[in-house]
């Protein structure tokens, strides 16, 4: 029922995005958002639309497998485009009692959507071909000179990946309580709001108590094997950056001077 | 009446990288009042196949018809909820799924879901904690400060309680004591000799064989084996090429019977092992008082 959700999985393959540091990816991927609002006009946009294509071809995960996880967020897409359409003060094209569109509202709207769907691909692009792992890694690194004024990069990043670690498991535990409720006759996709809300108890009761119930095992399981926080602790794989990581540097800074010429136009 | 399964496949995640059979082309028949045990290793295939006897996953082909009605087909329809009563699924650990208050909240609340009136809800909790030896002062409890294997009766009750025809038990022993266990398998079987049809699925053949009137044994989605226990121990090979094996006591028998010992192989019950070895045994002393 719900093995449709993508988001935060790892996708194993062996494509140069697989194999770029974690830090880079990161990096990267940050340089991609802020162009992405640097950005104002549709050429500009075209070409970050171009360059998320290419990224997602590099990366060698199944069209098919991408998108799916990009379902998810459609709804919130839409209702962005509508809000966007619909609210936008401007020049009137259409009008209809209350409702109005304005030419602003029209490109604000796609503009907004193609961001959106951009922003949320690219994310997903990350976490799709970085291992957990990896990412934790990366993330810890490079929050590291934070460190002195007090942020707990380690901890923060070990939350992280156990948070992204468990989105399947979760996933998994709310289908088979999902499945095992609907055995008992229970229903989730009928009724209204009230009957809706109320079919989730039966899921979430379960669902919350072996969160917790995991959350503790997790806690003792990792402090039976001397877990203390991140003072002194050593890696099994360091993270090295190598000519890939050069490469990929080089092509951000030009899409980031790219994203600023853009505007000019 | 029966349920049947007619060729019916799996495909988890069709058209991705990882797509994979995980039931390949199964016909079943569970007939009324029988005990049919499933057997297979971990991933056979075995909680798969189950899920589709009451139409919580559709078959990728095939179908699936309970008392005569496909129930993934068009008639159907506006019964499925009708027709998932009469096939009582209990999954795996199915502790997990309490949530009410009290224990006869939880165990009311399939009853209640059949839309039936109070007192019907009622005078079914009350039954199926009967039958599954619930003392009635855990009636007000919450289920959650209650042992491991009480929980799991309540879970049980709770699917009983809508009266199903067909109950279909996945691991029902999985992670009791020795002691729990026993009693776990002997409820199984007082349940069925009071006119329940049974399917019990596991991995171990031990609990399988005691009280099943007929064996299936999956392997990688398809079944490998199919018949009495007896026929199905008589093939110990392909038994533990699988990675199943045969039951303890059969494999004593069979490793006596390697020794030379003149014993049938294809015993499992614990009273005609010991009456086959006996047996033997007597024979041997009046051969050896012979010499």
């Amino acid at each position: 029922m719900l093995g449709d959700i993508t988001i935060g999985q790892y996708y194993p393959s062996d494509s140069f995005l697989h194999k770029l540091d974690p830090r880079t990816k990161i990096i990267a991927i940050l340089i991609y958002m802020i162009s992405l609002f640097v950005v104002n006009n549709f050429y500009g946009l075209l070409g970050m639309l171009l360059i998320s294509i290419l990224v997602v071809m590099i990366s060698q995960i199944p069209i098919k497998y991408f998108f799916r996880g990009l379902k998810m967020i459609l709804f919130i897409v839409l209702l962005t485009v509508a809000l966007q359409i619909f609210m936008t003060p401007g020049t009137i094209v259409w009008q209809w009692s209350f409702l109005k569109i304005t030419e602003e509202g029209i490109k604000q709207a796609i503009f907004m959507g193609t961001r959106l769907v951009l922003l949320i691909s690219i994310t997903s692009i990350l976490t799709l071909t970085t291992t957990p792992i990896a990412l934790t890694d990366g993330i810890e690194h490079l929050l590291k000179p934070f460190q002195r004024i007090g942020l707990p990069a380690h901890e923060l990043a070990m939350m992280m990946s156990i948070a992204l670690r468990f989105i399947p498991t979760l996933v998994e535990e709310t289908d088979k309580i999902m499945k095992a409720q609907a055995a008992r006759g229970a229903n989730f996709d009928s009724g209204n709001i009230v009957e809706k809300v109320k079919a989730l108890v039966p899921l979430l009761v379960p669902l919350f108590l072996s969160a917790f119930q995991r959350a503790d095992e997790l806690a003792i399981a990792m402090e039976a094997r001397c877990y203390h926080g991140g003072a002194n602790r050593t890696r099994l794989k360091a993270l090295q950056y190598t000519k890939r990581d050069l490469f990929v540097a080089g092509i951000c800074v030009c899409m980031a001077l790219l994203a600023i010429c853009s505007r000019m136009i | 009446m029966s349920l049947e399964m007619k060729n019916v496949s799996h495909i988890y995640q069709k058209g991705s990288a990882k797509e994979s059979y995980a039931l390949r082309d199964i016909c079943l028949n569970v007939n009324e009042g029988e005990f049919l045990g499933i057997a297979g290793h971990t991933g056979s295939g075995k909680s798969t196949l189950i899920q589709h006897f009451n139409g919580l996953l559709k078959p990728s082909s095939g179908e699936v018809i309970v008392d005569g009605v496909n129930i993934n087909g068009k008639e159907a329809k506006n019964r499925l909820k009708a027709l998932r009563m009469q096939v009582g699924v209990v999954f795996q650990y199915p502790e997990y799924q309490l949530f009410e208050e009290t224990v006869e909240q939880d165990i009311a609340f399939g009853p209640r879901n059949l839309g039936l009136s109070d007192s019907e809800v009622q005078q079914r909790v009350v039954e199926a904690m009967e039958l599954l030896k619930l003392s009635k002062k855990l009636r007000k409890k919450s289920p959650f400060d209650l042992s491991g294997g009480q929980k799991r009766r309540i879970a049980i009750a709770g699917v009983l309680a809508m009266k199903p025809k067909y109950l279909i038990l996945d691991e029902p022993a999985a992670g009791l004591d020795p002691k729990g266990r026993e009693e776990f398998l002997e409820l199984t079987a007082e349940l069925h000799r009071q006119g329940l049809t049974v399917v019990m699925v596991s991995h171990s053949m031990d609990d399988i064989a005691r009280y099943a009137q007929r064996l299936v044994v999956l392997e990688k989605g398809s079944i490998k084996l199919e018949g009495t226990p007896q026929q199905v121990f008589a093939q110990p090979d392909i038994l533990s090429e699988i990675g199943l094996g045969v039951p303890m006591l059969t494999s004593l028998l069979l490793e006596l019977h390697e020794k030379g010992w003149d014993v049938r192989t294809d015993l499992f019950h614990p009273e005609d092992v010991k009456r086959e070895i006996l047996r033997e045994l007597a024979r041997r002393e009046r051969q050896g008082g012979g010499v």
